[in-house]
């Protein structure tokens, strides 16, 4: 059953011309010019309960438009959009109560508190019964490793901490739903992994949906089955993250290590990028031979020691996609 | 209903608990709101020392009105400092009042408890002392009706000056730029109700009697308490309008409010 369902949906803004200076601002008050921006633009798709899809696209691509209006926090300007069979910003509290988020700049928990007083301000915020709130936070304290902090007011953490404390206090409620907004930024690399591990585990043994907008594509790379691509409003992508890589990779790599020191080892379907002694690297593309076929070739004409293939990475990728609009 | 007192009682513990955390800057902020307070009513003591009446009012008479409403906007700061609008502003702009709509309780609520100046304890105490030494500089012959009018004065001006604030952050919905134009309203409403009215220009009083219905929350019942003569001839009953005006403009902001949410969820800005 599809948790959120979003057809043709449109978000319009009007953006009225602005005159400077002091006359200027008098003018900006009667002046009604403006123009028309679809931030997002008939877009459509579902997404079924228990998935984890990323959503990306570059900065000013509508993805956050998106998002409030599936949090219910902008109401459409056309298109039909239900998620959990409610419309969002109609029946705004009976909604959100049944939705976790978390944005990664800022966050929800009171500044000055020690962790674990939000935390119980949550439960009575959100009526959580007594036996879920024990039963939840003992488990995120686990996974999340909270008690070095759990007493700490929120100003006093870490990034990385306040992003743990973050998701938990997203959690504690039993949401189906849970939006995360680059849920790993500025984090260091063991953070990042922390994260999207728990993330990982979330989705898995709690069967919440999670819907990511990232800029980090290793998150979307290592989380999401599913990747929604938007640009200029328009959903360009709809897909397994597999399947965008076969179709709009760019060329694979095939580092090789000779036995010997050859004098140009030529083969015919793929070119030498790079050769530094008895290491040569080969760009190939995956149209025109396979990665076995390739090696198969070498190996009958030249002695080789060891080889690796490397796949272009997927920020590679994506960032062809927008630059070239590959996807239009 | 006992739900949302206990909820708005939880919210503002949080909110003073967070500031006692910061002690001294706690009592140097009493002490300041305090002293700004006073530094005010100087002002106006000054301008009797060289000229001994207001348009026939003397200090005493002044001093009671401008002290009802210094306590009174202390009072209404305390409790609807959330819709501070040049805080108010800044929320929206920074994020956190789409938080707040991430959260399953009434909206309204969750902004009055975002906030709870204490600090204006100080400007209170020194409204509550003007009222005291102008009653004690006024032969006021106190009857009952008089004692439980001004209590209803002081709840009154509450009401109505929330209704600014409410107004005023509703306001800020659509535009930041304009937040002293803001202030001129809010501030400007306390200047002009901390003062007589009759020594205010026709269109002015009539703007603030029949459009945003002051007159009837400071001048009115100050006439009645003083025993004043009326210059303008209401009714017998307009003292007595107090706690309709005051209620009226926070009613008439809430709904202003509301549509101010909806817009504000159409446009996202």
């Amino acid at each position: 059953m599809a948790i959120i369902s979003v057809q043709n949906l449109s978000k319009h803004f009007k953006v009225f011309k602005h005159h400077r200076g002091t006359l200027g601002a008098v003018r900006n008050l009667f002046s009604r010019q403006h123009t028309i921006v679809r931030a997002v633009d008939e877009i459509s798709f579902n997404i079924q309960a228990g998935e984890l899809v990323g959503y990306i696209g570059p900065n000013g691509a509508g993805k956050s438009t998106t998002i409030k209006m599936l949090t219910g926090l902008l109401v459409p300007t056309s298109g039909e959009l239900l998620v959990n069979n409610l419309v969002p910003w109609k029946e705004r509290q009976k909604y959100v109560s049944r939705v976790g988020a978390v944005f990664g700049q800022r966050t929800t928990l009171w500044w000055d508190l020690p962790v674990i007083e939000s935390l119980s301000l949550l439960q009575y915020i959100y009526k959580i019964p007594a036996d879920r709130f024990t039963a939840n936070l003992k488990e995120f304290r686990d996974t999340l490793e909270l008690d070095p902090f759990l007493d700490t007011p929120v100003r006093a953490l870490s990034l990385g901490q306040r992003m743990r404390a973050d998701l938990c206090a997203a959690l504690l409620h039993d949401p189906d739903l849970l939006f995360l907004d680059e849920p790993t930024i500025g984090l260091d690399v063991v953070a990042k992994e922390r994260i999207r591990q728990f993330i990982q585990k979330i989705n898995r043994q709690r069967g919440t949906t999670v819907i990511l907008t990232t800029h980090d594509l290793s998150d979307v790379e290592k989380l999401c089955q599913r990747v929604l691509i938007i640009d200029h409003g328009k959903l360009l992508f709809d897909g397994a993250l597999n399947s965008l890589k076969e179709r709009f990779s760019s060329k694979r790599e095939l580092l090789v290590e000779f036995a010997e020191v050859y004098d140009e080892p030529i083969i015919d379907s793929a070119e030498i990028s790079h050769v530094d002694g008895s290491r040569v690297s080969y760009l190939f593309s995956r149209d025109d031979i396979s990665a076995s076929e390739l090696i198969g070739q070498l190996s009958a004409k030249y002695r080789i020691r060891d080889l690796e293939v490397r796949e272009p990475e997927i920020e590679e990728t994506i960032r062809r996609i927008y630059e070239e609009r590959l996807l239009e | 209903m006992l739900q949302t007192l206990q909820l708005y009682r939880r919210l503002i513990g949080v909110q003073i608990r967070s500031q006692m955390q910061y002690r001294l800057s706690f009592f140097v902020e009493i002490a300041g709101t305090g002293l700004i307070a006073l530094l005010e009513y100087a002002s106006l003591a000054l301008v009797f020392a060289r000229f001994e009446t207001l348009k026939g009012w003397t200090l005493g008479q002044v001093a009671f009105i401008f002290g009802l409403a210094e306590l009174s906007f202390g009072v209404m700061d305390l409790f609807f400092s959330g819709f501070d609008p040049g805080y108010f502003g800044q929320f929206v702009r920074r994020g956190r009042f789409d938080q707040l709509l991430l959260r399953p309780i009434n909206i309204t609520l969750q902004v009055l408890g975002s906030k709870f100046m204490l600090r204006r304890i100080g400007k209170i105490a020194v409204g509550v002392g003007i009222v005291v030494s102008a009653v004690g500089m006024n032969p006021i012959d106190w009857t009952p009706l008089k004692v439980l009018l001004t209590g209803t004065v002081v709840v009154s001006q509450v009401a109505f000056f929330g209704g600014l604030f409410i107004i005023g952050a509703t306001i800020s919905f659509w535009t930041v730029e304009s937040i002293e134009a803001i202030n001129i309203f809010t501030y400007g409403g306390s200047m002009m109700i901390s003062h007589p009215m009759h020594i205010f220009p026709t269109i002015l009083r009539n703007f603030f009697t029949f459009i945003v219905p002051a007159i009837f929350l400071n001048y009115y019942p100050a006439l009645y308490i003083l025993e004043l003569p009326d210059p303008f001839n209401m009714p017998a009953f307009a003292p007595f309008l107090a706690p309709l005006a005051g209620l009226w403009m926070l009613f008439m902001a809430l709904v202003i409010w509301r549509f101010g949410i909806r817009h504000y969820q159409s446009t996202g800005t």
